[in-house]
């Protein structure tokens, strides 16, 4: 009994900075929202039924969820070693694009053929990536950059393939590839809904990816983060390293790619990665770049966008105030040292006015 | 097709182009250059840009005076970017995810705030923006009076300021305390320099310059605010900067590098030639990886660069 109240309160107090850093980050928003002149009441209880507020808006969250963790999980394993891939966005549109490309072209079963594509996928996306970790390891190249430049090139790259040699031939002129065929889409779980069959697929990856941390390339990449001079020493190659671990990175964005394309669109689109490279950074650090974080702050960003958006359509209140909470969670993140900065300055602050009124109270 | 490109017309617009659109990412380039020598790397940008490109185009179209409206912008970026000096320098956190939470929250900011100033309308709001300067005489040289003597006063008022950067930088005590910040701020420290002060103003300098680039694009080139219209050129200019090993002037060759790529892509669409737009529309931002890629390696960055500092660590 005693065990499970231990248990109960670590895991409360892992949590709390995460929760803190949430309600402020509302709290602003609810200003934000006053200074327009909305009423924040009705924003925020319009966002949480949009998001949860009917079995088919709660599939709606977790279809969004899926690509959002599986993505997370790929950010956490570079920022882990601190390789600060910011290129999610377009590590997933080049997984997406590879999957959709074997999809159409390769004539298989669909029980083949899923894993072919799933492999395409994250070759695709492992690639892309693997080629910043390349610049990075070989010439010293700034990986925030070159991710960054990456997703602009991916997103003009995919541009051109919907309206050119991709673009669906019987597809009126819209700029799109053609629809996979009906048995390649992923099942629906539920009827009625769009939650699909990827939800499984992406709750195996979060467990693999909890036990990836013990696995020799694991602790190889963990280590290379915690100091590069270290690893070294330990005979580990740090350059090969950190190309391997954009590899890896990049690779799981492919697959959240992957797992947009055959579970929800079934085709490609100029915007299939809906911003979901950005904000797979914020459901990483609130997740506390562990498994287990990434999957509850997932479901909760995905709530926050499928809310978000009701709420733009419902009561006109832009969606960028969901990107502005975005913002300030990471902040209110960072800044929590401020908090035990301040408690420990207090703390001893207390002890030397005691220490120096016992002194004091002697000598008189 | 090959004839429209080799037209002294064509070549004429291009290089006029060139320096135009060097102005956005040579400003807060400069500024980013004072960040970065005092040893912070400030990777919000972008964010901070796009907040200045609204507050020049709030503060302009309210006013109808251009010169509060590059107040408002100066005011505003330093504003956003005392959040980045207090993450990187008070609560010492890691400048990369600092950065990204900066850039995430102007992005939605400035589109949040553009929203509820100006609602939703069918045609944007727009204001009159800098016109370009005539000169007499010198504006009227064939070739040379349109390539340089007919742009907007911004431009000029920028290459001022590579100037004053390059002399503050190194012919002032100011110059010296942000260098010995960057490079040894235990010995800067020990001379008295108060080091994190010196951070603080310097990352404000930067948000001023890059609050000033974003207005250029809202007041002074588009003369209207668009939810993407910094467009990376935040990174870029990050990517300038390390190209430029930190000196104002290379930083001033490198900006018109990139601001030559814009301007090529953007004149080759205008004639229509037959390579996809996408890929012209990429050209600047694989620019920015070769670049990065041929430079990195050899750059010395300062020494201090990303380490916040605390008395008590040894």
């Amino acid at each position: 009994m005693l065990k499970v109240w231990t248990v109960t309160k670590r895991i409360l107090v892992s949590i709390l900075p995460s929760v803190v850093a949430v309600a402020l980050a509302f709290g602003v928003g609810a200003l934000l929202l006053l200074v327009a002149g909305k009423h924040p009441g009705e924003a925020f209880s319009t966002l949480f039924m949009g998001a949860l507020g009917s079995p088919n808006r709660i599939a709606e969250t977790l279809v969004r969820a899926v690509p959002l963790m599986i993505l997370a999980l790929g950010i956490s394993i570079a920022f882990k070693s601190q390789i600060w891939n910011i290129g999610g966005d377009g590590q997933f549109m080049m997984g997406a694009t590879c999957a959709v490309f074997v999809g159409l072209n390769l004539n298989l079963a669909p029980v083949l053929l899923w894993p072919v594509t799933f492999l395409a996928a994250f070759l695709g996306g492992g690639l892309w990536g693997g080629l910043a970790g390349l610049m990075r390891a070989k010439f010293n190249a700034n990986e925030v950059i070159t991710t960054l430049m990456l997703n602009y090139i991916a997103m003009h790259l995919l541009s051109w393939l919907i309206r050119g040699p991709m673009m669906d031939p019987n597809g009126q002129g819209f700029p799109q590839t053609a629809l996979l065929a009906q048995p390649l889409q992923l099942p629906i779980l539920f009827g009625g809904t769009r939650l699909h069959f990827g939800l499984i697929i992406g709750l195996l990856i979060m467990a693999a990816g909890y036990f990836f941390w013990r696995t020799t390339v694991g602790l190889k990449i963990e280590l290379v983060g915690e100091s590069e001079h270290v690893a070294r020493y330990c005979g580990i190659q740090v350059p090969r390293t950190i190309i391997l671990t954009m590899f890896i990175s990049a690779g799981l964005a492919g697959i959240a790619g992957w797992n947009e394309v055959f579970g929800v669109q079934y085709r490609l689109l100029d915007d299939i990665s809906s911003g979901f490279g950005n904000l797979a950074i914020v459901v990483a650090l609130l997740g506390n770049l562990h498994p287990l974080g990434i999957v509850i702050s997932a479901f909760f960003f995905a709530a926050l966008m499928v809310g978000g958006n009701t709420m733009q359509l419902m009561v006109g209140i832009p969606f960028s105030l969901v990107t502005v909470i975005q913002g300030l969670v990471i902040i209110f993140v960072i800044s929590r040292v401020v908090y035990t900065q301040w408690r420990d300055g207090l703390a001893i602050r207390r002890f030397n006015s005691r220490v120096s009124g016992q002194s004091s109270g002697r000598s008189h | 097709m090959q004839s429209d490109v080799l037209t002294v017309g064509f070549l004429v617009s291009l290089l006029a182009g060139a320096i135009r659109l060097s102005i956005p990412i040579l400003l807060p380039a400069l500024g980013e250059i004072f960040t970065q020598r005092s040893g912070i790397l400030n990777l919000g940008l972008e964010g901070i840009m796009l907040m200045g490109a609204l507050g020049g185009f709030a503060g302009t179209f309210f006013t109808h005076n251009l010169w509060f409206g590059l107040l408002c912008a100066v005011f505003v970026g330093v504003l956003f970017s005392l959040i980045m000096a207090f993450l990187s320098i008070t609560v010492k956190a890691n400048q990369v995810i600092a950065g990204t939470a900066l850039t995430i929250l102007g992005t939605g900011l400035s589109a949040f705030l553009f929203r509820a100033i100006f609602g939703i309308q069918k045609l944007p709001p727009q204001v009159e923006s800098f016109q370009p300067l005539k000169f007499p005489i010198l504006t009227d040289i064939p070739v040379l009076g349109p390539i340089f003597f007919n742009h907007n006063i911004l431009v000029y008022l920028t290459l001022v300021l590579v100037i004053v950067t390059a002399v503050v930088l190194e012919k002032t005590t100011f110059g010296l305390k942000v260098r010995a910040v960057g490079e040894n701020p235990k010995a800067a420290d020990a001379k008295g320099i108060h080091v994190q002060l010196v951070r603080y103003i310097c990352v404000a300098i930067g948000g001023a310059y890059a609050g000033l680039g974003g207005a250029f694009l809202s007041i002074g080139f588009m003369s209207t605010f668009l939810d993407r219209m910094v467009s990376g050129r935040g990174f870029i200019a990050v990517a300038v900067v390390i190209f430029a090993r930190w000196n104002p002037y290379r930083a001033l060759a490198a900006a018109l590098l990139f601001g030559g790529a814009d301007a090529l892509q953007m004149r080759l669409q205008a004639i229509g030639v037959p390579i996809p737009h996408q890929f012209l529309l990429a050209l600047p931002y694989v620019l920015t990886i070769l670049v990065l890629v041929s430079v990195s390696k050899k750059a010395e960055f300062p020494a201090a660069y990303t380490l916040p500092y605390t008395r008590a660590e040894r």
